[in-house]
């Protein structure tokens, strides 16, 4: 895909502000609003929201082109359709299974099969054929190397740990964890092909060093957000213990026991037999 | 579960989620001898910025949260100033850091550029996040409903 974009009469700045921060505070904003809100007509107004966002920062690279960010509102609009198709095949291959409620037709397994597939082909045709989502002619967008390595080796350790987590928690799972194993191994497969093979834009070398770049990305990400939980529970913490001690009642009297025990006799017993 | 079988469980998925990357690495040590594109002050530097990133905007998702908490609490101040104080902390030390010079600057030139730059790549490596997940939580509920459906007790045969 490639972008010709347009010159408009507004600072860049504001232009950028308008049109792509807005947009993706939307995104947020309109899901707070559709799940916390009771009210049918808030969360309706919420879900528009959210995708009025989600449109605005897909067009970002033709209302923006002059802000670097917009590159990956152009990521977004590259790869929401096969990851759509992911995700839609998934629903349909598992509510087409044994689930105890909203059971889709045995039917739609083949054709969640068959749209996972689709989805899994096209995402690695971005990387080995001619899909490969560009700004301009033979320049990758270069949030694509930071999306595509995180989301295979991601995927390709998660399905790992659940294989192993059915195999040791799970009860008589042995078919799944191999099933899982098998995703595993497929995602590891695909790593080391995109090691290796070139593809007609994607370079192995460029790939191999993007993913060790993926791999730094996710241990920032861990450790930030363990850092800003640890903090948050502290302010927490700290808070709670400067509150004063909760107000103590006093320990009944003798005549009040007396009242409770006059009243437990009379309710206990019964007819005996 | 015994506690020490519990540990020993949890060993086990730990080094299964590290076992991919650990395979690709002994390959590349076999194949070619050395740790082949890893440039240790580049990766240090990503490093750096995800970790400043995302503990600013984890930051400000649970200053949002605080909403919530206080609901039950009569809105108290106090925990709300904390957290804006974590948050604006997490900003000041990524301008501090970026503005140190080249150690934090990634192909950009100020460190607005950067921290504008940080953000975006945090969004998109979130949403391969976000995805790889629902991927790998998809299939493993996909495998589970694909066999055949299980009485909760067993039979016995008279």
């Amino acid at each position: 895909m490639n972008i010709q974009g347009f010159v408009r009469d507004m600072d860049e700045m504001l232009q950028a502000f308008l049109l792509f921060w807005i947009p993706i505070a939307m995104v947020p904003l309109g899901l707070w609003f559709s799940m916390s809100s009771r009210s049918k007509s808030t969360t309706t107004n919420g879900r528009v929201l959210a995708l009025i966002g989600v449109i605005m920062i897909c067009l970002s690279p033709w209302t923006v082109p002059t802000s670097p960010s917009s590159a990956a509102g152009h990521l977004l609009g590259a790869i929401i359709g096969p990851c759509m198709l992911i995700i839609l095949g998934i629903y349909l291959i598992s509510f087409s299974g044994n689930v105890p409620v909203g059971k889709l037709p045995r039917s739609d397994r083949r054709l969640g099969v068959l749209m996972t597939g689709a989805g899994f082909v096209w995402l690695a045709g971005m990387h080995w054929w001619i899909l490969t989502p560009q700004l301009s002619p033979d320049e990758v967008n270069p949030y694509w190397y930071v999306f595509w390595p995180t989301f295979i080796l991601l995927t390709s350790c998660l399905a790992s740990c659940s294989a192993v987590t059915l195999l040791t928690i799970g009860d008589r799972r042995k078919a799944e964890s191999n099933a899982m194993l098998v995703v595993s191994a497929l995602s590891v497969v695909v790593l080391l092909l995109g090691l290796n093979i070139d593809g007609p834009l994607v370079r192995a070398d460029e790939f191999r060093e993007h993913l060790w770049l993926a791999v730094a990305d996710m241990s920032g990400i861990v450790a930030g957000s363990l850092l800003s939980i640890l903090m948050f529970a502290f302010v927490i913490y700290s808070y709670e213990r400067s509150l004063p001690p909760p107000k103590t009642i006093e320990p009944p009297t003798e005549s009040e026991l007396q009242q409770v025990s006059t009243l437990l006799r009379t309710h206990l017993g019964g007819e005996e037999e | 579960m015994k506690e020490s079988s519990l540990s020993v469980t949890w060993r086990m998925i730990l080094l299964a989620f590290l076992l991919p990357p650990l395979l690709i690495l002994a390959l590349d040590i076999t194949f070619y001898g050395a740790l082949k594109g890893i440039d240790s002050g580049v990766s240090f530097t990503r490093f750096a910025n995800a970790t400043l990133t995302s503990y600013t905007l984890c930051s400000l998702f649970l200053l949002g949260n605080l909403f919530f908490y206080g609901e039950s609490r009569n809105r108290p101040l106090a925990p709300l100033v904390g957290m804006v104080l974590a948050t604006l902390l997490g900003i000041l030390a990524t301008v501090f850091f970026i503005g140190q010079g080249p150690m934090l600057l990634e192909d950009n030139g100020s460190v607005q550029a950067q921290a504008i730059y940080n953000i975006v790549h945090m969004f998109v490596s979130s949403g391969a996040i976000v995805m790889a997940v629902c991927v790998a939580l998809g299939v493993t509920f996909s495998a589970i409903t694909s066999q055949k459906s299980r009485s909760d007790f067993d039979l016995e045969e008279e």
